[in-house]
């Protein structure tokens, strides 16, 4: 029987007069790759940020591996993030002083403990064995999202939020990254990920439509 | 890990910290370069004023009213009190000896000197430069050279133990033909008495104050013209002391045994007084105001105008880190919205940045202590002529107040750390 790890229901979110999600239901089953697809300001990455505990709805419930994230303090937020989400970002976000390993031992640290070996476990992983060492700035864009794509990993988390992965990569990279985010759903991961790119969007098993702040009438399986 | 992210913070991203360092650096170093004038100032400017002549008179407890006309005590060698000349020794074993520059006793005794006509006068038998025993066996060169730094002297003063005289300007100005260097002068203690004591003349003494009428012989000379051999009538000290505050003011008898240990082990014209008195029993000693009270109310002064220098080198210091810790705090909004992003903590957060404060200040503040303890060399040449010697017990007391302004300045900056939403952040708004 197929776990639900994802829940969605009635899920609002106003900012002031705007009205950014309103009303979205839907489920994610375990194992499950989500394409989030909508025009710009259609609520994407609003819902992205509430089910990863960045950001609390106005109203209605999301449940995450059990948890209703409206139940949880700042504090169970972070703890949350930590423990059950791995962040993809478009800008890659890495800390600019750290390594490639050190920005991965980082999501360890505020998890846990840290695992040097782990960690270079999980960059050669991602085909980056040789780059370690190098600051992001010393890395192409592939390689930063690469290391964005480890650092998500490294702490197993339930739930891997995608925005926008490929958006700042050439179509070299973007074919690697999505190589991977492949790879990651063939081990079962289950990943929901906003795209602009309706190719992009076929990879995933289902898509998720949002038009204003609404499920698109019609969310097709793929 | 947390000290790796710190130390590559520093390594990999340090132009904004230099500048922290640099505020930090400049702070401390005013205040380093002010706390060791400070520090020596109080010491230094004491010994300046201590040019000024001696600062306590000790009396006979039991004296009778002295007859002073213009300084001079005009009583007859028969009334009134005497001192021991033995116990003077004594006041080198006090618990604040060192802070005991010199001091002088004074025989008064009156005097007829018999020049071109007769001048009652009186004889002043004191020390130019003497050799006192201490009771730990060595011995103290101490006199009007030491007491008395300002008088004026043209010819010499006498030799210890000789029939030598040092006439007072004004005195001599009376009969200017036998007051003079070189002359012979004869006195007696009345006109009945018999026989006259002579007295080689060597120099004519400016005083500025009464004793310029008198005549200066040495003080075995005096005690054996009066008969009152090996005894003084009055005793002026020379003491190094602080400025005197609260505790000083109060009676010793009315503190506690905590204040009472403090009081005594402070050089303060009370506690040094009080010494002296219990060296030297039936005695009086007063405090010279005059001295005394200028001398305290100007290290008071200069004593503060270098506090609220001090802290306007802090204050200027905290509010420049103010100014970096926004910008930076500003700049790394978006790492520090990554790290709340994958799981850190406010705490940890803002440790990260408290840490990097802290380390700062702990640089900022060696390197200020260093420049200001060069600094302070400067000023105390420029000053008093002898650079100032480093003041190594301040510089824990300078890292501790680097990194209270660190914090004071930071405070405001890194609080807002804890604040970074990182969701805006992230979405790049």
């Amino acid at each position: 029987m197929t776990e639900t790890l994802v829940e969605v229901e009635q899920l609002r979110k106003e900012f002031g007069n705007v009205r950014a999600l309103d009303g979205v239901s839907f489920a994610v089953d375990a194992g499950e790759w989500i394409a989030i697809m909508g025009p710009s300001g259609s609520g994407k990455t609003t819902l992205i940020n509430i089910l990863g505990g960045l950001d609390t709805p106005t109203s209605g419930r999301a449940i995450v591996d059990q948890t209703d994230l409206a139940r949880l303090d700042e504090a169970g937020l972070t703890r949350f993030r930590a423990e059950k989400i791995g962040f993809i970002f478009q800008q890659f976000h890495l800390v600019p002083y750290l390594t490639a390993l050190e920005n991965v031992m980082l999501a360890q640290y505020f998890h846990s403990t840290t695992d040097e070996h782990e960690a270079r476990a999980e960059l050669e992983r991602v085909g980056l064995g040789d780059r370690l060492d190098h600051l992001p700035g010393e890395l192409s864009g592939g390689e930063q999202q690469r290391v964005a794509v480890a650092r998500a990993l490294i702490n197993q988390p339930k739930l891997i939020l995608a925005d926008e992965p490929t958006g700042n990569l050439d179509e070299a990279n973007e074919q690697i990254v999505l190589g991977l985010l492949r790879k990651l759903h063939s081990e079962r991961h289950t990943i929901l990920m906003v795209t602009h790119a309706p190719q992009i969007g076929a990879l995933a098993d289902r898509r998720i439509d949002l038009h204003h702040g609404r499920l698109a009438p019609a969310p097709a399986r793929v | 890990m947390f000290l790796r992210i710190v130390g590559e913070s520093f390594l990999r991203n340090p132009r904004r910290k230099i500048l922290t360092a640099a505020a930090l650096a400049l702070g401390m170093a005013v205040a380093t370069a002010t706390l060791t004038v400070a520090l020596e100032v109080g010491d230094r400017m004491a010994r300046e004023f201590r040019s000024l002549g001696a600062n306590l008179l000790v009396v006979p407890q039991s004296d009778t009213l002295p007859l002073e006309i213009g300084g001079v005590d005009y009583r007859p060698v028969d009334e009134g009190a005497y001192l021991r000349e033995a116990d003077l020794g004594k006041l080198k074993t006090i618990f604040w000896r060192h802070n005991i520059l010199g001091f002088t006793p004074f025989l008064d005794t009156p005097a007829i000197v018999y020049g071109s006509k007769p001048i009652r006068t009186t004889l002043i038998g004191t020390w130019y430069e003497h050799r006192v025993p201490i009771p730990d066996g060595t011995q103290f060169t101490t006199g009007v050279s030491k007491t008395h730094p300002s008088w004026q002297i043209r010819g010499r003063w006498f030799q210890d133990g000789s029939s030598e005289a040092v006439v007072g300007a004004a005195l001599a100005a009376r009969d200017p033909a036998h007051l003079a260097i070189g002359k012979t002068i004869q006195v007696r203690p009345s006109e009945a008495a018999n026989p006259a004591w002579n007295l080689l003349v060597t120099g004519i003494v400016s005083t500025g104050d009464a004793e310029e009428g008198a005549i200066f012989v040495p003080l075995a000379f005096a005690q054996a013209y009066s008969g009152h051999g090996g005894e003084f009538r009055r005793l002026y000290v020379s003491a190094l002391t602080k400025p005197a505050d609260v505790l000083a003011e109060r009676d010793p008898r009315t503190l506690s045994p905590t204040e009472y240990d403090r009081w005594f082990c402070s050089p303060y014209i009370s506690s040094i007084s009080y010494q002296m008195e219990q060296v030297l029993p039936g005695t009086e000693v007063r405090t010279i105001r005059r001295v005394a009270d200028s001398e305290g109310r100007i290290l008071s002064q200069v004593s503060t105008l270098l506090w609220i220098v001090t802290l306007a080198a802090l204050a200027a210091a905290a509010l420049a880190i103010a100014a970096t810790s926004a910008a930076a705090v500003l700049e790394r909004q978006v790492e520090i919205g990554v790290m709340k992003a994958i799981g850190a903590t406010n705490t940890r957060v803002t440790a990260l940045f408290l840490t990097e404060h802290l380390t700062l200040a702990l640089a900022g503040g060696a390197i200020g202590f260093v420049m200001g303890t060069a600094l302070a060399r400067f000023l105390g040449a420029s000053v008093f002529g002898v650079p100032a010697s480093p003041e190594f017990i301040l510089l824990p007391i300078v890292l501790a107040l680097a990194a209270l302004v660190a914090l004071v300045g930071g405070l405001i900056p890194i609080r807002r750390v804890a604040h970074v939403d990182p969701a805006p952040i992230l979405r790049g708004e």
